[in-house]
């Protein structure tokens, strides 16, 4: 069928575009230069996802347009403003292009810390970005995307933090895209050298509600002992196909906690690989959807322990209305030498309309015996009792369904403990909710 | 006539792992059979006008089969989601068709004696005078022995294998044949609707209950033989019955297959319980599908154990068709050095208010490898179905593996669905308590063993849960260390 | 002045229309006043509470509930509880991520008139002064509603919302089980201080220790879903005396 066919694109993301895009850059490192033209041929080999790819199992194909697109040259008059909480330093794309970026504080900068667009790190601190750019991808079935988004990358960030510097306020990355057709390829890299602490908060939004393509890839490392904070939250357009690859690595006792939020796309796809390099190794997985109207928001999880004694902890909640598709695909694997692991699991699905549809596909695979393993999936309504109760005290019965689906999401928030940045996330989920 | 040729225990199975063979031992032996009609090895148009040719077959039979073959060769290996140990079946060069050409027995003194032996040795017809309403004793391509007890064919009840069914009840036969299960699948289904021969044919009158369990044991005897019985239980209104299965191979040095199809139909208000205990030799690969159809307020519970074997897959689904309708799995899985248990559950609920639970454990022991799949479907527009899965796996040591994956779609706002599975290790200071109190480690881990199993093996009738007991403790000696 | 008035009611399970489990109850309340019905398990005394407040397991059958004249029974649960009606739950649920505070403030915005604000200081100041009556520690009201209480905690935090929330009639379904003395008197007095002519109380309870801390003015027996006896508090001490089974032989009598 449509399968497997050669890639259809636009004129405006074809050879031609590519070689544009390429010249544009000529001031980059030549090894960047040479990373994207072979994403490039690899972009153009691989297949579109089939029905007999595992991976992409309950997911639409037919939906998977990725023709028409371009990419935008002018950035939007209209940026939302989303980092309404206390930060160290932000930086604001719009349409692809650098609008906004505020400086780094003075004390941060003497102590090493940079936190640059991805064009000016690659200039600056090219060897920094080339050692860790895509080094373990997630390699969750989205190898295609991930090669369109290296091939066209401009828009993106590094954020690194030396040996054992503590930050505690956020740094903020936001991508925008606006009008009509137009594309994104956000490339975030974060490094975190042993003991350090940070968190990046990373906005993915649409200005308007024109139909956009976005595939943004991360490179969170996270160094013996480093304790690392990433939050994705997207609202892109109702028209958007999104695609959101995540790779996290945590060595030695690393603590990675990643919060990633859906709240737009009408296709959204989103893939995140945890490894737990060396002992004493945590992920903390967690995510959050509101999946309205006849979206389809599609999740793929891998907990890959390699070391002993490693955690990780994921917990996914979908809470789906109207005729919204979710499906969560989600794989424990403990190696053979990871003893002592500890992994748990969990997928949430909250199911407020009859036509909603939740796939849940949680899985294992372990081939060491001195591990503690479980998963869980759940797919239920809001329980009848709570909402009597919230209806015996007065509260209207929209209101409460609203109270118990925020309440459904608060275990998630809990876990962030920047109070300003989980009543801003809050905030924006909220919006979901008021058309 | 017939030399015995039981085969002597190896050197593998006593040394470098004195697990490997103990537990086949039950089966694992075997005496020369002469056999009238061989359909010879390899798979084509031919073998299957063979086997049709010697049933004395109607042509809508031969074509069925004929169309299946096509199917059949059509479909790839499902490798991509399956092992690839699939890819070591090397289906030219089986035999598909063996049989004395003999019509079952109904008293075992009729039985020939190199096959009555078999069965004496696997203690069938002893069975039978204890606790059976009746058996079907299937040996190789067809059944040998087949009897029911009168007081229970008094009641209308038809117990008989496949063949006799197709000649001699066609009507009822035709109706239900195929249609739980259709020949397109998977492509192990489609092989055994084209060389399908022997199964059971149950038929249980409305309202009748069947007090005591119907029995079918399958005794794989020759060499590169493959086994592809076709069992067909139709349970009308209100009746209920219990259908127990055993089976045993001896083990050679190349690899058997066993590829059986399995349909149950549970009219209103029947119930159906299906046991099965699985102890091939662990060189069959045993690709069974069995499901079963579930009419309002009817109820159908798989009982299914899995300790022998070298690959299975094995999926027991329940679709709950009717309001009300209720499906069970009941599955327990031991995989043991060079066994892949890949064994599951598959529940789609396409009614109202209809039920459905799994709860399934696996044992994965050396350098075995369990694997769960399972599949809960609720489709919209239906309401208020709910499905409880809870998933347990138990490794014993270090080089064991255990897979889990459930898939789960749930479409609507009144339904409940819960899945849980945990993989844990025996608990080490049970086992040091166990010790304390003078056990051997081995002692120690079967008790654990058999603790861990233990709510699941209640749910079978005694006399198959003191056997399955047994079989865990021979399975555990050995194991540790 | 206000008035609660059942009319010759009938409940039964939704599930089960057919066995009423209240059959044909008469009681009215006044604002000011203070009823107890007492009556041996089972017999329809949650029943009735839960019917009253709209529970969805439970259907009228026949019969009515008039609220100042108006029958309440075509109103949804929230609808009766803005109109004035409280039901202290006897099994109040866990609502995890929902915080006392923010569950309180939703339920008196809610009272509220479209597009008015609740001023968020003089809400804290009345929260904490009703909290500290009735020895609740302030660090409760970022709890989850009721998640991890104990019986005690669950019973005070009932009290707590009915003093927040001020209902003209509040149903109290067995709100001293599972009390011990202490906590008894801390839900009595705050009962009690709430008592005056703006309040109507039904008290459900199975114990006669209760009254004695929170003293009605008219006592119910009820049995077999019906009111057999009516009374002044006198009758609470005289069935703690001779017990249910003295209504029982009465009846019998009859």
């Amino acid at each position: 069928m449509s399968a497997s066919a050669a890639p259809t694109l636009t004129p405006s993301l074809d050879s031609v575009r590519f070689a544009t895009h390429l010249s544009q850059r000529s001031y980059l490192p030549a090894w960047w230069l040479e990373t994207k033209k072979a994403a490039w041929n690899q972009f153009n080999a691989l297949p579109m996802p089939s029905r007999t790819d595992e991976t992409w199992r309950f997911s639409s194909l037919s939906s998977l347009d990725i023709s028409g697109f371009e990419l935008p040259e002018d950035a939007s008059q209209h940026i939302p403003n989303l980092s309404d909480f206390p930060h160290a330093a932000e930086i604001i794309y719009s349409n692809r292009q650098l609008v906004a970026r505020s400086a780094v504080p003075a004390d941060l900068v003497a102590q090493g810390v940079i936190f640059a667009p991805l064009d000016e790190a690659l200039t600056k601190h090219g060897d920094l970005v080339k050692k860790y750019f895509q080094k373990l991808p997630a390699n969750l079935g989205s190898e295609k995307f991930v090669a369109l988004n290296t091939a066209f990358t401009g828009t993106g960030s590094l954020l690194y933090v030396p040996k054992g510097v503590e930050i505690t306020s956020p740094f903020v990355v936001q991508h925008t895209l606006s009008g009509a057709n137009k594309a994104a390829f956000p490339h975030t890299i974060v490094i975190l050298e042993d003991n350090a602490k940070a968190t990046l908060v990373e906005f993915f939004v649409s200005a308007d509600k024109s139909r956009h393509l976005a595939s943004g890839v991360n490179d969170l490392h996270a160094g013996p002992g480093a304790q690392l904070t990433y939050v994705g939250a997207q609202n892109w357009s109702a028209d958007t196909l999104a695609f959101q690859t995540n790779s996290i690595v945590a060595e030695r006792d690393a603590k990675v906690l990643s919060l990633n939020v859906h709240l737009g796309g009408r296709q959204a796809r989103h893939e995140s690989h945890s490894r737990l390099l060396g002992p004493g190794a945590h992920s903390e997985m967690l995510a959050l959807t509101v999946a309205t109207g006849d979206h389809e928001f599609d999740q793929r999880t891998l907990q890959t322990h390699v070391s002993p004694n490693t955690t990780s902890n994921l917990l996914y909640k979908n809470a789906l209305l109207d005729t919204a598709k979710t499906i969560f695909s989600g794989l424990i694997i403990v190696e053979p030498d990871a003893q002592k692991t500890d992994a748990y699991q969990k997928n949430r699905n909250l199911i407020l309309s009859d036509d909603a549809e939740a796939h849940s596909l949680p899985g294992l695979e372990i081939q060491a015996n001195d591990v503690r393993c479980s998963h869980g999936s759940t797919s239920s309504r809001i329980e009848p009792e709570q909402e009597f109760y919230l209806q015996a005290r007065g509260i209207k019965p929209e209101a409460a369904k609203q109270m118990l689906i925020f309440a459904f999401f608060e275990e998630v928030l809990n876990k962030l403990e920047n109070e300003a940045l989980h009543k801003s996330l809050s905030t924006l989920i909220e919006s979901k909710f008021k058309k | 006539m017939s030399d015995t040729t039981t085969l002597p225990p190896t050197d593998e199975t006593t040394d470098v792992n004195p697990v490997g063979g103990i537990d086949q031992a039950v089966g694992d032996f075997q005496y020369k059979v002469d056999y009238e009609f061989d359909a010879g090895t390899g798979l084509s148009e031919e073998t299957v006008r063979y086997i049709s040719s010697v049933k004395k077959e109607a042509p809508w039979i031969l074509e069925f089969r004929l169309k299946a073959l096509k199917t059949f060769l059509d479909k790839p290996m499902p490798t991509h989601w399956a092992t690839t140990d699939l890819n070591n079946i090397d289906f030219s060069k089986i035999r598909y068709y063996l049989s004395q050409g003999q019509k079952p027995k109904r008293t075992w003194d009729e039985v020939p004696d190199d096959i009555k032996k078999t069965f004496e040795r696997l203690g069938i017809p002893e069975q039978e005078r204890k606790f059976l309403a009746g058996v079907e004793a299937q040996f190789d391509s067809e059944a040998a022995y087949s009897n029911i007890k009168d007081i229970v064919s008094k009641q209308g009840v038809i117990f008989c294998n496949s063949t006799e069914a197709l000649r001699e009840h066609p009507e009822i036969f035709k109706k239900f044949f195929g249609k739980v299960i259709p020949t397109g699948d998977n492509k192990f289904s489609a092989l055994n609707s084209a060389v399908f021969s022997g199964g059971s044919f149950i038929y249980v009158p409305p309202g009748v209950k069947v007090a005591q369990p119907l029995q079918a044991y399958f005794r794989i005897n020759a060499e590169n033989f493959g086994q592809f019985e076709r069992t067909l239980i139709i349970a009308d209104e209100g009746s209920e019955v219990v259908y127990m299965e055993g089976c045993t191979a001896p083990k050679f040095s190349t690899s058997t297959l066993h590829s059986a199809v399995v349909e149950l139909v549970a009219l209103k208000g029947a119930k159906i319980q299906y046991i099965t205990v699985q102890n091939w030799a662990n060189n069959v690969f045993n690709l069974v599908t069995k499901r079963g159809v579930a009419h309002e307020d009817a109820e159908i519970k798989w009982i299914d154990c899995n300790i022998g074997s070298r690959l299975t897959m094995k999926y027991p689904g329940v679709v709950l068709k009717g309001k009300r309708a209720r499906g069970e799995v009941i599955s327990i899985a031991l995989a043991n050095d060079g066994q892949h248990q890949d064994t599951g559950a598959k529940m789609i609920h396409a009614a109202d208010d209809t039920t459905s639970v799994i709860v399934a454990k696996s044992i994965s022991v050396g350098q075995g490898r369990s694997t769960y799949r399972g599949q809960v479907h609720i489709p919209k527009h239906l309401k208020g179905c709910k499905n409880n899965t809870e998933c347990d796996a138990l490794l014993i040591n270090s080089n064991s593996r255990t897979d889990t994956y459930p898939a789960i779609t749930v479409r609507g706002d009144t339904h409940s669905v819960q899945h849980e599975a945990s993989v844990s290790k025996v608990n080490e200071e049970q086992i040091f308590y166990m010790q304390q109190r003078g056990l051997t480690e081995a002692q120690a881990m079967s008790l654990a063993v058999n603790g861990f199993v233990n709510d699941l093996v209640r749910q079978f009738p005694m006399e198959y849960s003191v056997e399955l007991k047994r079989l865990i403790d021979l399975e555990m000696e050995g194991s540790v260390g | 002045m206000s008035s609660l008035e059942i009319r010759d009611l009938v409940v039964a399970l939704t599930a089960t229309p057919d066995k009423p489990i209240v059959k044909g109850l008469n009681l009215t309340i006044k604002t000011g006043e203070v009823h107890a019905i007492m009556g041996p398990n089972g017999t329809g005394k949650s029943t009735l509470s839960k019917a009253i407040a709209g529970h969805p397991d439970y259907q009228i059958i026949s019969g009515d509930v008039i609220l100042d004249g108006k029958s309440i029974l075509e109103m949804e649960p929230d609808e009766r509880a803005r109109a004035g009606l409280f039901l202290a739950f006897q099994y109040p649920s866990e609502i995890p991520g929902v915080s006392i505070a923010n569950f309180l403030r939703a339920a008196v915005q809610a009272r509220m008139a479209e597009g008015e604000e609740l001023d968020a200081t003089g809400y804290y100041k009345k929260l904490y002064g009703k909290m500290d009556m009735l020895k609740i520690d302030r660090k409760f009201t970022s709890r989850s509603v009721n998640e991890g209480f104990s019986g005690g905690e669950k019973k005070r935090c009932e009290i707590l919302q009915m003093a927040m929330l001020e209902p003209s009639f509040s149903l109290m379904d067995e709100t001293d089980s599972g009390l011990d003395i202490d906590a008894l008197k801390i839900v009595a007095e705050g009962v009690n201080a709430m008592r005056g002519d703006k309040l109507g109380v039904l008290l459900i309870t199975h114990y006669q220790r209760l009254l004695d801390y929170i003293v009605p003015d008219f006592v119910h027996v009820m049995y077999d879903g019906r009111i057999v006896k009516s009374g002044d508090k006198s009758l609470a001490l005289e069935l703690e005396a001779k017990g249910y089974d003295w209504v029982k032989t009465e009846l019998a009598a009859v």
